[in-house]
């Protein structure tokens, strides 16, 4: 915010920030596996399972695709 | 109960604590959009009530004892709960004690939740004679409970004035589906309209950067900058009783009773109002600022634990912020749970106690534990590993999964004209716990027209 270079391309969302194209696809993965899941449950396994395991599959592919916009630095003991 | 049962329970507690100590870390996570759909999917698959109750409380609790981590860590609070806490740990982190905030923040939820859960079957007990006729009048009772929220509220006159159109918009989307035979008629669909009001605010925003000009008009900024501080090793099992002063234990106690008299009222504001009234007098900034932290987040946990508690044993209503929002999914979760036949009236007080007890202890012990000794680190890996879109996108896919389920494709976007209104409405001042009782209130309210 202080520094309004290019690299400020994100917005705040739910206090966080993220990238909208990011956002865009790590929605529609969840949103695709989970429904996708639902629907094509098989067996006597409630659909719901499959829903649910498909929302967390698309969270664990978008966790490993999309890079947090966050950036740490640490202190060690003693500094300010 | 039988032993089978009792390992599923434990289990259970465990994967709670696990998973709800990191969603706890991940900043800005609002206590009912991440609990409230785990708990009610967990009830639509089947498992048993005993282990549902206790995965909820060992939820709960682990959430409550992690959200403080990064407020001490890096001054972000970890959820709603966190934020009025972020002020005094700021105090403690200027003076250069982020680990001390951390120790001191977590054994007031300890002493919180030892509290809290006497004090509750306490209260329940005592509630117990008239429950019957507060449950007779439970449409009366959210009905009166909606208005009394809405003068709570920042924005009194609109969160009056909406309680009919929001009623309406719930039965209207209700008729439709019964009248174009979606659901058969008298079902009342329930947890997607719950859900899209919990998801509100943020599908609001979200459909708002689909507007060029809002898009092009949002601040833009860069990553986050988060600054963490290295704590100091802590040697063998810590104790909370050690860590705190005997005053902080005290008044960590008090704020804890008084959160869980007042459960009925809601958790935030109760956590300012009497975290400041019990600290207001001491002068040392230090000391202040430790005093106030141990005793808010022993009542933030407090008065969650009763608010599900007490509703859940005495009266089998979700009657309070908290059991209306984060712990719904315990009280309605229709076809499995519903406001006639849910945990209250499955389980007996004495299985509700266990459950509690099993949840409780397990999320304490392994998450006191883990903050204190490793909070540094967990909260490295949250905030390195876990990109904020993919949590956003794993509760979008959950909500519009659950909203296919309750009646199909029309009811996606149902859900969705639900959330855009509560979204408009909550971005206006109108809070949730207004919303979620008249979605409560509705088919009595209008059955009066």
């Amino acid at each position: 915010m202080e520094e309004n270079s290019q690299k400020d391309k994100y917005v705040e969302i739910w206090e966080d920030n993220v990238n909208i194209k990011d956002l865009l696809m790590a929605m529609s993965l969840c949103i695709g596996f989970a429904l996708g899941g639902y629907l094509l449950a098989f067996g006597d396994t409630p659909p719901l399972i499959f829903g649910l395991a498909g929302a967390v599959i698309g969270f664990i592919i978008s966790s490993i695709l999309i890079k947090p916009k966050r950036k740490l630095s640490m202190l060690k003991e003693g500094e300010e | 109960m039988d032993a089978v049962i009792i390992i599923q329970m434990i289990l259970a507690s465990i994967g709670g604590a696990v998973l709800y100590t990191l969603i706890g870390i991940a900043p800005g996570t609002d206590e009912t959009a991440v609990l409230a759909p785990v708990t009610i999917a967990l009830a639509l698959i089947g498992l048993s009530p005993y282990v549902i109750l206790a995965f909820f409380i060992s939820a709960i609790v682990a959430k409550k004892l992690s959200d403080s981590i990064p407020v001490a860590v890096a001054g972000i609070p970890g959820g709603v709960m966190a934020a009025p806490m972020v002020e005094h740990a700021m105090v403690l982190k200027q003076y250069g004690l982020p680990d001390v905030s951390i120790r001191k923040m977590a054994s007031g939820s300890v002493i919180g939740t030892i509290v809290s859960i006497p004090v509750s079957f306490l209260i329940a007990y005592m509630i117990l004679p008239v429950a019957d006729t507060l449950a007779a009048y439970s449409g009366l009772i959210f009905t009166l409970g909606a208005v009394f929220l809405a003068l709570l509220t920042r924005n009194k006159v609109l969160s009056l004035v909406m309680i009919l159109p929001f009623a309406i918009l719930i039965m209207g989307l209700r008729h439709l589906y019964w009248g174009l035979g979606i659901v058969p008629e008298g079902t009342d669909v329930f947890v997607s309209f719950f859900l899209g009001i919990t998801i509100g605010p943020i599908a609001f925003t979200l459909f708002e950067l689909l507007n060029k000009r809002v898009r092009q008009n949002m601040p833009r900024v860069g990553d986050k900058k988060i600054v963490m501080k290295k704590s100091k090793k802590e040697k063998g099992f810590p104790n909370p009783f050690k860590i705190l002063t005997g005053q902080e234990s005290l008044t960590s106690a008090i704020g804890s009773l008084l959160g869980s008299v007042t459960f009925f009222l809601t958790p935030v504001g109760m956590t300012v109002f009497w975290g400041e009234a019990i600290t207001r007098h001491i002068k040392d900034p230090v000391q202040r600022a430790s005093r106030a932290i141990s005793t808010m987040d022993g009542l933030t946990n407090a008065s969650y634990l009763s608010g599900t508690l007490i509703p859940l044993i005495a009266i089998g209503l979700p009657l309070s912020p908290m059991a209306i929002g984060p712990a719904a999914g315990l009280f309605n979760a229709p076809p499995v749970f519903t406001p006639e036949n849910n945990i209250h009236h499955l389980l007996s007080m004495g299985e509700i106690m266990t459950a509690t007890i099993i949840g409780a202890s397990i999320a304490l012990i392994l998450t006191f534990f883990v903050t204190i000794k490793f909070s540094t680190q967990i909260c490295a890996v949250v905030f390195k590993y876990i990109p904020h879109e993919a949590l956003i996108g794993l509760f979008a896919g959950l909500v519009v999964m659950l909203a296919f389920m309750d009646a199909g494709v029309l009811n996606i976007f149902g859900t969705i004209l639900v959330a855009l209104v509560a979204g408009l409405l909550y971005r206006n001042g109108v809070n949730y716990g207004v919303m979620f009782m008249v979605l409560y209130a509705a088919p009595w309210l209008l059955g009066w027209f």
